[in-house]
């Protein structure tokens, strides 16, 4: 049994025998290149569940959405092993109850990035596509490609170690367990070694581009603070302009805000409209934060996420130089 | 004037001739992503992009835009940097018609209550003595909805100057006086044959024919008035994260805040793109707000599109470029929400 078919099966059980209210899933949305969210209250509406290539919503956003909207219910969630980690932040963060959440873990082997398949299709459109596994079909008018799955993939996907969810009730299929990567680190390390006047330049010409659409910050699951810095306005922390002395401030705290917390699960930058690079600024910050606490966000359920806790002989670099 | 030939080997003297006169925008790469950028040569042009990812809304009103400056001197509003007026090549029916519409809030003069006229002359300056020179979409994308509405693939509402792309050479044909003097003053192009007019208009037709089937907007917006209450809105706006980026890439939405950025005794009032997508938007000084849910703003965009702007003004407030929903993060196809909605009208309900 595929793991779609897996899928629906288990969710179906659930809503029928009642173990949730409501399951967050997959399904085949209007557009070829992305799946969208799918709410499943009825066993019909589980027939529509899928997972593929194209499922690259973190679902575990809508836990904290309209001010945690499904606090009381019980909530099933299809999670991928970034998904996972942030369903266990969100509980550790006590915005959910651990007991109020079934997690269902789904083999996964990278999503796509839009803007990858476009660029192998040289910009025409993608009327259909097909996830075979190792490659990815995509046909539009005149044209039909095999894609290799590597070459489409989401950066966060490429930089991943932990594609299973780690913290779950039911998995469909096997668990691939840890990926050994040892080039995920090396666009930091690159970045890390110029020189500061062509870091800040590359960081400047990045941040340039924002429109301040904030659909970065609205994907992104550890980001739901009942008002962001960016609307408070009595006082005002930041200006609105897409200026990018207005804008590399917004990254750099929201950047700071989530460290420790981010999952790395590229959410932000597969919604960013206007293609910044997002992820390399938050995975250097995950790097760190694992330097120095030891901590991967939302990893062990029964850990302290780095920036609630405090141990005598963590490190300490502004104190000890 | 009738319809004229231009040579695509003569595109780059075209636009020199045109940059003598105008500053140019067209569509060109910005970071990545396309978008109306100004230029000065064929070379900075992208002919081939139907859709740019940002709308051109954005030349005639910007993102951020300084409305003045002010210190113990007074108040100064900004000059624009050069004097020449704005030519817009490239702009397809779906961003043109836009204009027609941005125009109506911006442009025209609307009565206040104390009977004074309020024109925006920030948009006026920018927008009153533009050319368009739009161009035909000979092959529609699966997100194109033009027509559904008053448009159409080779459309020219809104455009001054009407370019079909005919492969080796762009037919021009003038829309409006502005159009036919902007033609006028140049020399690149040739007059047009009996076969340059068959083309065109076969160019259209067969374009009409590659889109698909429209919806039927016939009272939608009275259909929606009725849906108010409803709960289909908590249904529809269900996966909605409300992000802005649907309305910051749409060329009709035209929201904006007043903010005021000063030190000490110096600082400047600037207007800058809002969304009614961010609780913030209605958020009042008493803390209450009015569209604190998800539902009740997505309710708000839909409502002012297909509902109140055709109220007031007598036509929708989308012109179907499909930029939302090849934008949005989830997935949250507006084609769907107001399919959604029309079901109502097949079933024959329209009360409640």
């Amino acid at each position: 049994m595929n793991t779609t078919d897996n899928l629906r099966k288990t969710i179906k059980t659930l809503v029928s025998e009642k173990k949730v209210d409501l399951f967050l899933g997959w399904e085949k949305g209007s557009l070829p290149l992305a799946a969208t969210p799918l709410f499943v209250t009825t066993e019909e509406e589980a027939d529509r569940a899928i997972f593929d290539v194209t499922c690259g919503n973190n679902l575990s956003i809508y836990f904290t959405k309209d001010k945690k909207q499904y606090a009381d219910k019980k909530v099933g969630i299809a999670v991928k092993g970034c998904d996972a980690r942030s369903v266990v932040l969100n509980i550790l963060e006590k915005q959910i109850k651990r007991e109020n959440v079934v997690i269902v873990g789904v083999p996964c082997n990278g999503v796509l990035d839009k803007k990858k398949v476009l660029a192998a299709t040289e910009g025409r459109e993608v009327l259909e596509l097909m996830d075979n596994g190792d490659t990815v079909t995509v046909k539009g008018k005149g044209f039909e490609l095999s894609l290799n799955r590597q070459e489409i993939l989401s950066s966060s996907c490429h930089a991943c170690i932990y594609p299973d969810a780690q913290e779950y009730d039911f998995f469909m299929g096997e668990a691939r367990g840890e990926v050994p990567n040892e080039e995920r680190v090396k666009e930091i390390v690159d970045f890390q070694n110029l020189p500061d006047s062509d870091r800040w330049e590359q960081t400047r010409v990045e941040y340039q581009k924002c429109i301040r659409c904030y659909a970065c910050r609205n994907v992104c699951p550890s980001c739901y603070c009942n008002v962001c810095f960016v609307d408070q306005n009595d006082p005002k922390w930041i200006g609105s302009t897409c200026e990018y002395t207005d804008t590399v401030i917004f990254h750099v705290i929201r950047n700071l805000h989530v460290a420790g917390r981010c999952v790395e699960c590229g959410a932000c930058e597969r919604a960013c409209p206007m293609d910044i690079n997002l992820l390399m600024m938050n995975r250097k910050v995950a790097m760190e934060v694992k330097d120095r606490f030891g901590d991967v966000a939302g990893l062990d359920i029964d850990g302290k996420p780095a920036m609630s806790d405090f141990k005598e002989d963590e490190k300490q670099k502004f104190i000890m130089g | 004037m009738n319809m004229v030939s231009l040579d695509k080997k003569k595109f780059g003297s075209f636009i020199l001739e045109l940059s003598a006169e105008y500053t140019v925008y067209a569509p060109g790469k910005a970071g990545g992503k396309t978008e109306f950028i100004p230029v000065e040569s064929e070379d900075e042009i992208d002919l081939k992009t139907l859709v740019t990812d940002l709308s051109p809304k954005g030349i005639f009103f910007p993102h951020s835009e300084v409305l003045y400056e002010y210190d113990k001197e007074g108040i100064r509003v900004p000059q624009k940097e050069t004097g020449k007026p704005i030519a817009v090549w490239g702009m397809r029916g779906c961003d043109s018609r836009s204009l027609l519409m941005l125009n109506k809030v911006f442009g025209s003069a609307i009565q206040m209550p104390d009977n004074k006229n309020f024109q925006d002359p920030y948009w006026k300056e920018k927008y009153d003595s533009s050319v368009i020179f739009g161009t035909g979409c000979n092959e529609p994308l699966s997100t194109c909805f033009c027509n559904w509405f008053e448009g159409g693939p080779h459309s020219s509402q809104g455009m001054d100057v009407f370019v079909a792309d005919a492969g080796d050479r762009f037919l021009m044909e003038p829309v409006t006086d502005k159009g036919r003097a902007a033609l006028d003053k140049m020399s690149s192009f040739t007059d047009s044959t009996e076969d340059d007019k068959t083309t065109a208009a076969q160019l259209a037709s067969e374009a009409q024919g590659g889109m698909a089937e429209p919806m039927d907007v016939n009272g939608l917006g009275e259909m929606l008035n009725n849906k108010y209450d409803e709960p289909v809105w908590e249904e529809v706006s269900a996966k909605c994260i409300n992000c802005g980026a649907c309305t910051f890439s749409c060329p009709t939405c035209h929201c904006y805040d007043i903010q005021d950025e000063g030190k000490g005794s110096s600082g400047k009032r600037i207007r800058i793109w809002d969304s009614c997508m961010f609780p913030i938007f209605t958020m009042e000084a008493s803390g209450h707000n009015p569209r604190a849910l998800s539902s009740q703003r997505v309710r708000q965009r839909v409502m002012h599109k297909y509902s109140y702007f055709p109220e007031k003004y007598g036509e929708f407030l989308c012109t179907g470029c499909g930029r939302c929903v090849t934008v949005c993060p989830v997935n949250l196809d507006i084609r769907e929400v107001l399919k959604r909605i029309n079901e109502y009208k097949k079933q024959g309900i329209t009360n409640g």
